[in-house]
């Protein structure tokens, strides 16, 4: 009998204590909990840098989805109004939010790096036709959100295994000789010392983000040098306020609005 | 109303006999315990013979939460499995994207890199200690409600939940359903500072399992509730197919994590934790046990994570499609449910020819007619919170 | 006799209103302290810090479809739910709020108690019963049950003060802790535990957690309110309110000293008393795990019948030999 008494008084006691701590409740929607960088959500497509559409209408995202969501209509090929050469386009894009699964398999296949997530912390519609993502909405979500870390070139930069030191490196690309050394440095976020290319901006390593010496960018979103692993440089501002992330790669990177981590209304 | 009968409940019941042995003249009462019920865990039926409050029989039915997942599975490549898959078992949900990937692998004989066999022990890991967090604050629900002190451990638990589940925000963009493994390896790497994160939550969560102990474990009350109720044998729980908590609260001493060690189990030592009751004490002490283990072992690995690269392979994309040569291959996991089994019959095309996905907590729910009759009703509902199934991976 | 019947007629509106009023700031104060034992804040939203959400729980319930399901036994299912509140409400009447405010003194007050307690137990059966509804059944059988056992060492504790002060009226038995002590305070070895016993029956009476298995919820949905909706349902709600409340300033009067304070005696100190166990019982709710039915009994007949009755008979040595 007593011992009902005293471990009653025990959880008595423990519950009591939780009084004293501070309520973990976020009151939305007045504050809204800050999503991590790599938070995943809604779609954007992309613009080039020069103003061109980056779709070009492989249709690899439609055949990869596994939920089937994204009707694309291929615009075949056409001259672009803005480099004059002739290059794919998406006639229509149709992504289905409602049944969307939201596995960043579109993001990771795009060749192009058109199609992106954002990371909005919440997704409200007064019906279902408003979740359904029309290519004028995808296209707005561009400037309207604030987009996701992961692009394709960053994810497979992440996971492709990076090339093996070559022999000779050569002189514009000492990226290409010393991957492996900044990478590895990179993500034991110790400090990098020995890599040339460490900007080194903060406790997390940045290692190889400002390296501007070597190859064109493809896209001109992502950071250069597919052989250069870009998750180095990506790990420089996840955890990391806008403020301190060197601005010579948000920059280059161009996706992450300067100075956002968190707040997620658009 | 006739008086009070005694129906003779013997220790092994049969199941499989039908109602009319055990009340012949229809005088039980038929309670249907569910799919829309507070505290079944999921869509779930049980139909219940009563006999006054005291369980005689008891028929459970499953498969109203069945998607045909693995019909599915059949027409989608194998890159693309891994988020179907997320959803089985929507409490651990790592767990099943490493089974089926590990399955893949070993079909491909596919070598994973050591980094990313690291990142997947710690994921199944923390995943873990968030399912056994899950779990504690369901049965406290199912013991004391969703109106008193269920609720309070329930919403503690949930609390440290969240921590965990903010870490995985950190690494994949996601909370829930991650596909973050993919064939070869991991699509997410760490981030830089992840591991101080998971140092901090971790500070919280050690302790705070001291509180869910103090509410739960060596509350008088809970003991009342849980000590010899629903008693499981040894052999009956191996006849079955029973495996993981459920099967090592009966003294077993089986874990698939040190018996046949898997990713990166062989280079870290697992202290298996069992108990020998066989009853929903025993099963609980092993679930807090084993959250205890958790803890320690993520502590232990997070800061040893080796380098390198964490996929084998350039990213799997669609126009290069995987295809498995014809054969077959059956993998299998130690989840925070049990054994999750993954077996592949391939043939040679990028799409799977049979993916059968062995669901521990489906063995673990074939017990029930065995443990239950000759209980209460509210030790039928206790003894479903123990054996924590999760309908999402039992349906499929 | 006629000055007796107004004085008791307004002193019960105006206690009524008081325990109504009372139910729904109990409703806010519940859900803020059930919160802040969770690390959560409660409601925040409707009115300053909630403080309207019992109002906004209340338009809810009534604008609410009100079914009756088409087996059940319409006459008794209807006729339930505010009999449920009026037995919780009337055991207000004798509760002495101060030296002045008490709607009836009557001589036999706490029989008339215990005897309003028993009333409490048939809308809960009839409820279980008339909703054609296993589940509604199985928690009415339950609650029959629990109640009529907690009964006896409900009735058993409260003879201790009875003994104590050598009458069934609360007012008598207020006077008495107001000119010694409080029964808890002297004679504690006898006081404490019959407090204890009575607060134990008083949660089981009441189906409060740990005792509330008759409205298990993890178990039997909603028990005997499965099948209640709307109005009906808030009535039951209320009624188990009530029922805290009246039992909480029934325990204050009859072992706590009442209106009786170190300075100031009067009605703040009751109602502070009531707070202290209301608050009590609430902090036990929450962070206790309920009793199966069969252990709930085994309590009851095997601790608390034994215990009590040697209470009685130790209190009644107390009082030959003072």
């Amino acid at each position: 009998m007593k011992s009902y008494f005293v471990t009653a008084a025990r959880a008595l006691a423990v519950t009591f204590s939780n009084v004293f701590r501070r309520p973990v409740t976020v009151e939305f929607p007045d504050v809204i909990r800050p999503r991590a960088e790599r938070y995943r959500a809604s779609f954007a497509l992309l613009h080039e840098e020069d103003g061109d559409e980056a779709c070009i209408g492989c249709l690899q995202c439609e055949r990869i989805c596994p939920s089937e969501v994204i009707s694309i209509k291929a615009g075949g090929k056409r001259e672009s109004p803005i480099t004059g050469k002739k290059r794919g386009y998406a006639d229509d894009f149709v992504l289905d939010l409602n049944a969307c699964i939201y596995c960043e398999l579109c993001v990771q296949v795009c060749p192009t790096d058109a199609i992106v997530m954002t990371r909005e912390p919440e997704l409200p519609a007064f019906g279902r036709e408003d979740l359904v993502l029309t290519m004028a909405k995808l296209y707005a979500n561009e400037k309207a959100k604030h987009r996701a870390w992961g692009d394709a070139t960053r994810l497979n930069a992440m996971q492709t295994p990076p090339k093996p030191p070559k022999a000779a490196a050569p002189a514009g690309a000492p990226a290409a000789g010393a991957p492996t050394a900044a990478e590895a440095s990179a993500r034991a976020a110790a400090p990098v010392v020995a890599s040339p290319l460490a900007s080194g901006s903060s406790t997390t390593a940045s290692g190889s983000s400002t390296p501007p010496v070597t190859a064109p960018a493809p896209v001109g979103t992502a950071s250069p040098a597919a052989s250069v692993p870009a998750s180095a440089s990506g790990q420089s501002a996840s955890g990391e306020t806008g403020a301190t992330a060197p601005a010579a790669s948000a920059a280059e990177r161009g996706s992450t609005p300067p100075g956002s981590t968190g707040e997620g209304t658009p | 109303m006739t008086a009070l009968r005694t129906v003779q409940i013997t220790r092994r019941v049969d199941p499989h006999l039908s109602i009319d042995t055990y009340d012949p003249e229809g005088e039980l009462m038929l309670l249907h315990f569910g799919p829309q019920h507070p505290s079944t865990h999921g869509v779930f039926r049980m139909d219940l013979y009563l006999d006054g409050e005291r369980v005689v029989k008891v028929v459970p039915h499953v498969g109203y939460l069945h998607r045909a997942v693995e019909k599915l599975c059949e027409t989608l490549a194998y890159v693309q499995i891994t988020p179907i898959v997320d959803k089985n078992d929507y409490v651990a949900p790592m767990t099943n994207e490493q089974a089926l990937n590990m399955a893949f692998e070993a079909a491909l004989k596919l070598e994973v890199p050591r980094r990313a066999r690291w990142m997947r022990t710690l994921f199944a890991e923390l995943q873990r200690i968030a399912s056994h967090l899950l779990w504690l604050g369901t049965f406290a629900l199912d013991l004391g409600g969703a109106l008193g002190g269920g609720s309070t451990v329930f919403l503690h638990c949930f609390r440290e939940r969240e921590l965990v589940l903010d870490l995985f925000e950190e690494v994949t963009g996601a909370r829930f359903h991650y596909n973050t493994h993919t064939l070869g390896g991991n699509r997410h790497d760490l981030p830089g500072g992840w591991s101080a994160k998971v140092h901090a939550a971790l500070d919280i969560i050690g302790p705070r399992i001291d509180e869910y102990e103090a509410m739960t474990l060596e509350n008088r009350i809970f003991l009342d509730r849980t000590i010899g109720v629903g008693k499981l044998d040894a052999d009956l729980a191996l006849e079955l197919g029973i495996t993981g908590p459920v099967l090592r609260a009966c003294g077993v001493d089986h874990d698939l994590r040190r018996d046949a060690p898997f990713h990166a189990y062989d280079e870290v030592k697992v202290n298996v934790v069992t108990a020998p009751g066989g009853d929903c004490l025993a099963r609980a002490q092993v679930r807090l046990g084993e959250l205890r283990e958790s803890v320690r072992l993520v502590r232990e690995m997070v800061d040893a994570v080796p380098e390198g690269s964490i996929n084998s392979g350039k990213p799997v994309k669609l126009p290069v499609q995987t295809k498995i040569p014809p054969g077959q291959v059956y993998v299998a996991i130690e989840t925070p449910r049990g054994e999750l089994g993954t077996y592949l019959v391939s043939d040679g095309t990028q799409f799977p020819y049979r993916l059968k996905i062995r669901p521990p907590s489906l063995h673990a729910l074939s017990a029930l007619p065995y443990i239950i009759p000759g209980g209460t009703v509210s030790d039928a509902v206790a003894i479903l919170g123990s054996v924590d199934p999760i309908m999402g991976e039992v349906d499929r | 006799m006629s000055e007796g019947l107004v004085h008791g007629a307004v002193y019960s509106v105006l206690i009524v209103t008081v325990v109504l009023t009372a139910t729904a700031m109990a409703l806010w104060f519940e859900r803020k302290f059930a919160a802040r034992l969770q690390t959560r804040l409660g409601p925040t939203m409707v009115g300053p810090s909630g403080l309207l959400q019992p109002v906004a729980d209340l338009l809810k319930l009534l604008q609410k479809e009100d079914i009756v399901p088409e087996k059940a036994d319409a006459a008794i299912f209807n006729l339930v739910p505010p009999l449920a509140a009026l037995a919780a409400l009337g055991a207000a009447a004798v509760v002495p709020f101060s030296p002045t405010v008490v709607a009836s003194d009557l001589d036999v007050g706490v029989l008339y108690i215990l005897a309003i307690g028993a009333v409490t137990v048939l809308p809960i059966f009839g409820a279980g019963w008339s909703s054609n509804n296993k589940l509604a059944l199985l928690g009415g059988m339950r609650a029959v049950a629990q109640s009529i056992s907690y009964e006896v060492p409900l009735l058993l504790s409260a003879m201790v003060p009875i003994i104590l002060s050598g009458s069934m009226r609360f007012g008598a038995i207020v006077q008495e802790q107001a000119d010694h002590h409080w029964f808890v305070v002297w004679p504690f070895f006898i006081g404490i535990p019959a407090f204890g016993i009575f607060l134990l029956a008083m949660l089981a009476e009441a189906n409060r957690i740990p005792f509330d298995i008759p409205e298990a919820e993890s178990e039997l949905v909603a028990g005997v309110t499965t099948e209640y909706t709307g109005m009906k349902f808030a009535l039951f709600y209320m009624a188990e309110y009530i029922h805290t409340i009246v039992a909480s300033a029934v325990g204050a009067a009859l072992f706590l000293g009442g209106w009786d304070g170190p300075f100031w005696p009067g009605l703040h100190w009751m109602v502070l008393k009531t707070l202290l166990l209301f608050t009590a019982v609430y902090w036990i709710r929450w962070s206790l795990l309920r009793f199966r039915s069969d252990q709930l009994m085994g309590l009851c007949w095997k601790y608390l019948v034994p215990a009590s009755v040697l209470l009685v008979g130790a209190s009644a040595a107390w009082v030959v030999s003072r």
